[in-house]
């Protein structure tokens, strides 16, 4: 695979005469701030962004009309009868969401977690370890990068039904948690370590699961990171296999449960808007606190992704 | 824990003896030592992975129903008739006519993003979430959100086009608007993706490059070509290679949108899968399509990776 | 792929203790989650009876609408009456999701205490093992047995000698209308209902009548990119033929002109005027509750938001346009979905809901449908409902699905119906071609073995 990008994180910060203000503005030498093809760029930009987000402007304002204004022609972002939360009372007071936000928090912890360390145990393993079998083993698992995982779910719910585990967290989390392309990754980084950092540890008698847990992995933390936060956005927005594993409306996650189980008052579009917002809430939040580290998360992982 | 209690844990056993054994005890040790560390993953890989892979192609050869009749081999009869199967076939083309559409606006308009947003205008990061945000939403919210979006009388895309004189259309009913509703919707959700990747490639140009040919006199269009394009280069065939795969993996949000409507016109094979295995009880049948898919994205991916390695070499 | 951005530390940098905070909160959450995740994972053995002895039913049904409130309602009333049991209703997306959901869960072995199918899907269900038989001594012994259902209700829950699912209800398609459009029309008879109607050509006269009066639709009804509602109005009309439509064999044996005129039929009222040729299901009712159209073709279930609207409506069985009276029907039923190791104490439990149920479901006739357990039916109160009698003599024309292994309300049958007519409805695709493509794909699956 080709890389991504090359360079450091951090560019090198030498101070160009253009100043601090202009190198903030993303201003090359000689470029006066408001030059015509930047103004064409802003207006562009805006446009854009405004396009982005109108569906979720929309969602939004769908969510707190009342059902009559929401299925009210013509189209108008402002409701006659004014906004109301009932959507969100009512989604909350007979729904499901709460549980299943709960089942996406502990399944896709529980991935996370059981990933991370399969995936930095293996990862090490083929870093710095030599045994029998490391380069068929190694390149066995890069060529199952490829498989799709949407190709395997009839004999993944048939395996499923022989370990008698429809139904239950684990068919939820098991197959989630084998991910080749994040043991790649962090082989890839733990190689970049200097070993000259492990071995003096080894010298003064450390086995190797203590030079890992102690030495190796504090230095990995970035990377630990980054996987992390993919693993989990990945697991707790995943859709199909989760929809298969689970029947149990009270098992299911936030994906499968808005989409699977249904009102018994019907086709109610304040309400299936109200529940979108609720469903993308926490992911929403959580990318406004760890803007930087999420997309950092994703530029490093890259093909991890998706 | 801390690190520097581990450290000092670690310190305290400093000095135990570890006895030199003979090489081949010591390559024995190593050997266990190695695939202890990968023998977790190695289980699960067996289990969730390579396991399911062979099971699925025996069950391809039999006849099993989710219910575990008709459990017999049948040789090839399910490839057999997945060959002349109408259905199987549209839908494999609908994930690759997808697969087309989708990827072209994926790579192109998240270029045109990235580059925009690169210019270094003010509010860096009000422009990364526009467009990155939606990429956070599940699958089953941002199609329920376009859901509502086309609906043919009350969604918000009619009224803005009807504001400008176009008549209602019925995105995901009409046959013949519904596979590009669908790529719109996809454009939206996952732009973001490639938008981060490019971004995050156009950090890396040395700014020097561009500082050395605006000595020369070269303009902001000509540095476009003759700097940013060439080294974006790389990126460019790491995203096409990436999207190709996510687009022919297309199931959720048609699933959601148009169950495959109308008329089969935007039924993804993964969707002809699982209506196979689950709605129709065929695990067998099921199994030969998901592997002549399978079949199909191998080819795909060894046709990408070749045509790349010879253009770079 | 190489790696960037996450330059790993030189030897040179000590591996400081350089938490920032942000990653101590996610730290703390992954923390939070695990110890949950572990808890949770641990304790997961169901304890369906709680201390009083009171058991735990889990529920599962498809239906939404006036139908959900309805049936909602329906398990409050029956849990208040404290026959022990505390049922948990869960409703999921009608059609082809609902029975893919059930089926997986019965073959999981962990599936909901009794869930409600249609009468038309048992057949396709029941000899693959995904549903327990019904034990009809302990039915008798909470009050239900064979004699208090119509015989051919009855028997559509039959199959090899075993009762599989037990009818709640029969709820045919049927059509309501606005008794003031009507009157403003000048369509009513002498009896205050819509005066008879008879012919294709006299529905849509009628149906323009009514137009003038709205200003907007004559008749509403919603079928886009939705199979069951194209299905039982085309099934109603082409039944009305008096026209067969047999798939106990190796090919289907079908009315190929009943077929035709149903479907040209069915043009001529979605032209926009009479009808429009875009709307969907939620659509249409919106149109007639909101007073935009006189008349609406749908199933007895949105009786309750009609009524609810303060819409002065009335119902009645799709005239008889063709000869023949006819109407769609099918019935919700209910099921045992199987279990691998069923406890005692939970089915006894299950019997008596259904039974209690049953015995209340006047509240469900409330919900426009027609109950199966005769002694509601023959109830004083219930032949007071209006306007449920009205269009009561739809039960005694009422044809279910013709039965194949793949057919059934939501069933892909259906879906194959909208992938292949769909044209014919939306934008005036030759109808026989249509049709002919339905029948094609219809004895494809005729042609597999039958899976379960």
């Amino acid at each position: 695979m080709t890389a991504v990008a090359t360079e450091p994180t951090t560019k090198p910060t030498v101070h160009h005469p253009r100043g601090r203000f202009a190198e903030r503005a993303g201003l090359r030498i000689g470029e006066r701030f408001a030059s015509p093809g930047r103004i064409g760029a802003l207006v562009a930009l805006v446009v854009l962004a405004v396009l982005w987000l109108l569906p979720f402007l929309w969602a939004l304002v769908t969510s707190f009309k009342t059902e009559t204004d929401a299925a009210a022609t013509p189209v108008s972002f402002f409701p006659k009868s004014g906004f109301t939360t009932d959507a969100y009372s009512n989604v909350l007071s007979q729904g499901n969401i709460p549980l299943w936000t709960w089942n996406s928090l502990l399944t896709a912890t529980a991935i996370t977690i059981i990933t991370l360390v399969v995936s930095a145990l293996a990862a090490y393993g083929f870093s710095r370890l030599e045994f029998t079998g490391r380069r068929w083993l190694f390149w066995g698992m890069i060529a199952s990068i490829i498989i799709p995982p949407q190709v395997l779910i009839v004999p993944l719910f048939y395996e499923m039904l022989t370990l008698n585990l429809v139904d239950t967290y684990w068919a939820v989390i098991l197959p989630q948690v084998v991910a080749p392309a994040m043991v790649f990754i962090l082989k890839k980084f733990f190689d970049q370590i200097p070993v000259e950092l492990e071995d003096a540890a080894r010298i003064d008698g450390a086995g190797r699961l203590r030079v890992f847990w102690s030495i190796v992995l504090p230095l990995s933390r970035p990377i630990l990171a980054a996987v992390s936060i993919i693993v989990f956005i990945a697991a707790w927005n995943n859709f199909l296999w989760p929809f298969i594993a689970t029947s149990d409306s009270s098992l299911m996650t936030l994906p499968v449960g808005l989409q699977t189980v249904k009102s018994a008052y019907g086709l109610q579009y304040a309400q299936v808007m109200a529940s979108a917002v609720l469903a993308a809430i926490p992911l929403v939040v959580v990318f406004l606190f760890f803007q930087r580290q999420i997309i950092k998360g994703f530029a490093t992982t890259g093909f991890g992704g998706q | 824990m801390s690190t520097a209690a581990l450290s000092a844990a670690a310190g305290t056993r400093a000095g135990s003896s570890e006895i030199r054994a003979g090489e081949r005890s010591a390559h024995h040790r190593n050997n266990r030592i190695g695939w202890a560390f990968v023998a977790p993953f190695v289980i699960v890989f067996v289990m969730f992975l390579i396991w399911p892979l062979i099971h699925g192609f025996y069950l391809s050869f039999t006849g099993e129903s989710i219910t575990g009749a008709n459990g017999q081999l049948i040789g090839f009869a399910n490839y057999a008739e997945a060959l002349q199967d109408p259905i199987m076939w549209r839908s494999l083309l609908n994930t690759l006519w997808f697969t087309v559409l989708s990827t072209i606006p994926l790579v192109v308009v998240s270029l045109a993003l990235a580059l925009l947003v690169h210019q270094g205008l003010p509010g860096q990061w009000l422009w990364r979430l526009s467009f990155f945000m939606p990429f956070l939403l599940a699958s089953t919210v941002a199609a329920q959100i376009w859901i509502w979006m086309y609906n043919p009388q009350l969604g918000l895309v009619n009224y803005l086009l009807g504001a400008v004189g176009v008549d209602p259309v019925a995105w995901l009913q009409d046959p013949s608007w519904a596979m590009y509703a669908v790529v719109v919707m996809t454009t939206w959700w996952t732009v973001g993706f490639n938008f981060l990747l490019y971004l995050t490639a156009l950090q890396n140009i040395p700014e020097q490059q561009y500082e050395a040919s605006a000595l020369d006199g070269a303009g902001r269009w000509r540095q476009l070509r003759s700097i940013t394009v060439p080294q974006l280069g790389p990126t460019t065939v790491l995203i096409v290679m990436l999207q190709v795969l996510a687009s022919l993996k297309v199931f959720d949000q048609i699933y959601v949108m148009t169950n495959g409507g109308p008329a089969g016109v935007t039924r993804p094979v993964v969707m002809y899968i699982f209506e196979t295995g689950f709605t129709g009880y065929r695990f067998g049948y099921a199994s030969a399509i998901a592997y002549i898919f399978f079949a199909l994205i191998v080819i795909i991916s060894v046709g990408q990776v070749r045509l790349t390695s010879r253009r770079s070499a | 792929m190489a790696l960037h951005h996450l330059a790993p530390p030189s030897a040179a940098d000590p591996p400081g203790p350089g938490l920032t905070r942000r990653q101590m909160l996610i730290g703390s959450l992954a923390a939070v989650g695990g110890v949950a995740a572990i808890g949770s994972l641990a304790g997961c053995t169901p304890a369906n009876a709680s201390a009083d002895g009171v058991r735990q039913l889990a529920f599962w049904h498809l239906l939404s609408g006036g139908d959900g409130i309805n049936m909602a309602g329906l398990v409050d009333d029956v849990n208040a009456l404290d026959h022990g049991y505390e049922a948990t209703q869960t409703v999921l997306a009608w059609g082809a999701p609902y029975y893919t959901k059930l089926a997986m869960a019965s073959v999981g072995g962990r599936s909901p205490d009794t869930a409600i199918m249609h009468a038309s899907r048992v057949a396709g269900y029941a000899p693959g093992g995904l549903l327990d038989p019904w034990d009809l001594d302990l039915l008798a012994e909470n009050g239900v047995q064979e004699s208090d259902f119509l015989e051919r209700v009855w028997a559509k829950g039959g199959l090899d000698g075993k009762q599989y699912s037990i009818a709640l209800d029969s709820h045919p398609f049927i059509m309501m209308y606005n008794l003031d459009v009507a009157e403003q029309a000048g369509v009513l008879g002498p009896d205050g209902q819509l005066a008879p109607i008879d012919s294709p050509d006299q529905f849509l006269e009628v149906a323009r009548a009514m137009q003038a009066v709205t200003g907007k639709h004559g008749l509403s009804y919603g079928y886009l990119g939705d199979g069951a509602q194209m299905w039982r109005l085309f099934y109603t009309l082409y039944k009305q033929h008096d026209a067969e439509f047999d798939l106990s064999g190796e090919t289907a044996v079908v009315d190929d002109d009943a077929a035709v005129s149903s479907l040209e039929f069915i043009q001529q009222l979605l032209d926009g005027t009479v009808c429009t040729p875009s709307g969907d299901y939620g659509t249409a009712v919106s149109e007639f509750m909101s007073g935009e159209s006189g008349m609406f073709f749908t199933g007895v279930w949105e009786l309750p938001t009609a009524k609810n609207s303060g819409l002065n409506v009335d119902a009645q069985p799709i005239p008889t346009l063709f000869g023949t009276p006819a109407a769609y029907a099918d019935s919700h039923a209910f099921t045992l979905p199987h279990q691998s190791s069923p406890d005692e104490e939970q089915r006894r439990a299950t019997y008596r809901f259904v039974a209690d149920v049953l015995k209340n479901s006047l509240a469900w006739a409330e919900a426009g449908h027609i109950p199966a357990f005769q002694p509601v039916v023959q109830s004083p109160e219930y032949q007071a409902l209006l306007p449920q009698a009205h269009y009561a003599p739809a039960a005694e024309i009422l044809n279910y699905d013709p039965e194949a292994w793949f057919t059934g309300s939501g069933s892909d049958f259906q879906n194959y119906f909208l992938e292949t007519v769909q044209g014919v409805y939306l934008d005036g695709s030759d109808p026989a071609e249509g049709f002919d493509a339905f029948i094609r794909r219809v004895n494809v699956q005729l042609s597999k073995p039958n899976p379960v």
